[in-house]
């Protein structure tokens, strides 16, 4: 029963990193948190790792589940002596070449934003994230975890 | 003739001081094995104090006569937290609109009381409360906190109540709206930190928001809670 859910959850996992045709990243470890249907914003999370010589930028993406999606970053201030949280949302999040960029929970992350339908575990989102320079899209299926793969 | 007195003092002298040093050798040992024994014990004493004190989350030394918060509850009741006396209680303070850190927040909570023994779980609450009471009504918290785990809790209340209870705890929130937005999607700006409440309702321990995905220490510290009550 064990490894018949494991094998399941597997299907999920993007085990083999997406290394895209079109734009020069690879994709890895890229999901979205399932939220109940009361929530009307959720996060996408993912590695990507910029395999070009020059610098990109993630400025966006779509998908057909929500209004809006957008790159936010997640501020961490000191108020009275303690840290507190926010989120402010950013025209762009930068790649250096060579390097990785890291959406995580707690940290920089896609905000998908006026959800139209309710991701839930199991099921698979599709998501077009829009890079610059130029307008360079690439489609991803992302799976919908309950809590964060490990 | 002198030499002779010397000689015999001399040999006289030791027999009688060996004697001594016997009594003196056995008075030592008693007493150095009386106080390594004490040492012993001190050190074990500490040891244990150290162990019994080395929590995961950041201890209140003392630990704090926690706030009796009166809130509502998912179900639309009256919510005092000495209700939960008798039980482990863990809360945080989000609100359901928060895409990225609440979620994560109840989804690692959700890993960890999953993950506690039965015996151990009957004894733990998890609470979720609500800095965002305008759009956080009772039923959007039923529908959004028992998603993660169903016997979680939601709770929230008037703004004054909110209020007082956040103020009790530290915590610290603010509607953040961008301007030129829709006024009813906004963000809400909050510290993320989790309490842990012992049985006997004093706030013992904080929690970061990069904590909480350790279920095995966080386990621990919960487990040790229980046992020291």
């Amino acid at each position: 029963m064990r490894i018949l859910l494991l094998a399941l959850v597997s299907l999920y996992l993007p085990i083999e990193p997406v290394l895209s045709q079109s734009v020069p990243v690879k994709v890895e470890r890229a999901w979205i948190q399932a939220v109940p249907s009361v929530s009307d914003a959720t996060a996408a999370y993912m590695k990507i790792t910029n395999l070009s010589a020059n610098p990109l930028k993630l400025t966006g993406a779509s998908s057909p589940i929500a209004t809006r999606v957008e790159p936010m970053i997640t501020t961490r201030k000191e108020h009275s002596g303690k840290e507190v949280i926010g989120m402010q949302s950013v025209a762009e999040l930068i790649i250096p070449a060579g390097n990785s960029l890291e959406l995580k929970p707690g940290g920089d992350h896609l905000m998908v934003m006026g959800l139209l339908a309710h991701p839930n575990e199991g099921d698979s989102v599709k998501l077009t994230v829009r890079f610059a320079p130029g307008d360079q899209k690439l489609d991803l299926e992302i799976p919908v975890f309950k809590e964060e793969p490990k | 003739m002198s030499e002779t007195i010397s000689d015999h003092q001399r040999d006289v002298k030791p027999i009688v001081s060996s004697a001594g040093t016997n009594r003196r050798l056995l008075i030592t040992a008693v007493a150095l094995s009386l106080s390594l024994l004490v040492s012993f014990l001190f050190t074990r004493y500490s040891a244990y104090r150290t162990v019994q004190e080395n929590f995961y989350g950041q201890a209140l030394v003392p630990a704090k006569e926690a706030f009796d918060f009166n809130l509502v509850d998912q179900n639309g009741k009256p919510f005092r937290l000495s209700q939960l006396r008798g039980k482990a209680v863990l809360f945080c303070f989000g609100f359901t609109h928060c895409p990225n850190v609440c979620p994560t927040t109840l989804s690692d909570l959700a890993k960890v009381n999953r993950s506690l023994p039965e015996k151990d779980r009957r004894k733990v609450q998890v609470l979720f409360v609500s800095v965002d009471p305008e759009r956080d009504q009772p039923d959007v918290m039923k529908k959004y906190v028992p998603y993660f785990d169903e016997s979680f809790i939601g709770l929230t209340g008037t703004e004054a109540q909110i209020a007082e209870t956040a103020k009790a705890y530290g915590a610290f929130y603010e509607i953040a709206r961008d301007s030129g937005q829709d006024p009813d999607n906004y963000s809400v700006n909050h510290s993320a930190f989790t309490y842990l409440i012992t049985p006997s309702g004093k706030w013992k321990l904080i929690y970061n928001f990069d904590q909480l995905g350790d279920s095995k220490r966080m386990i621990q510290d919960i487990q040790q809670v229980l046992a020291e009550s």
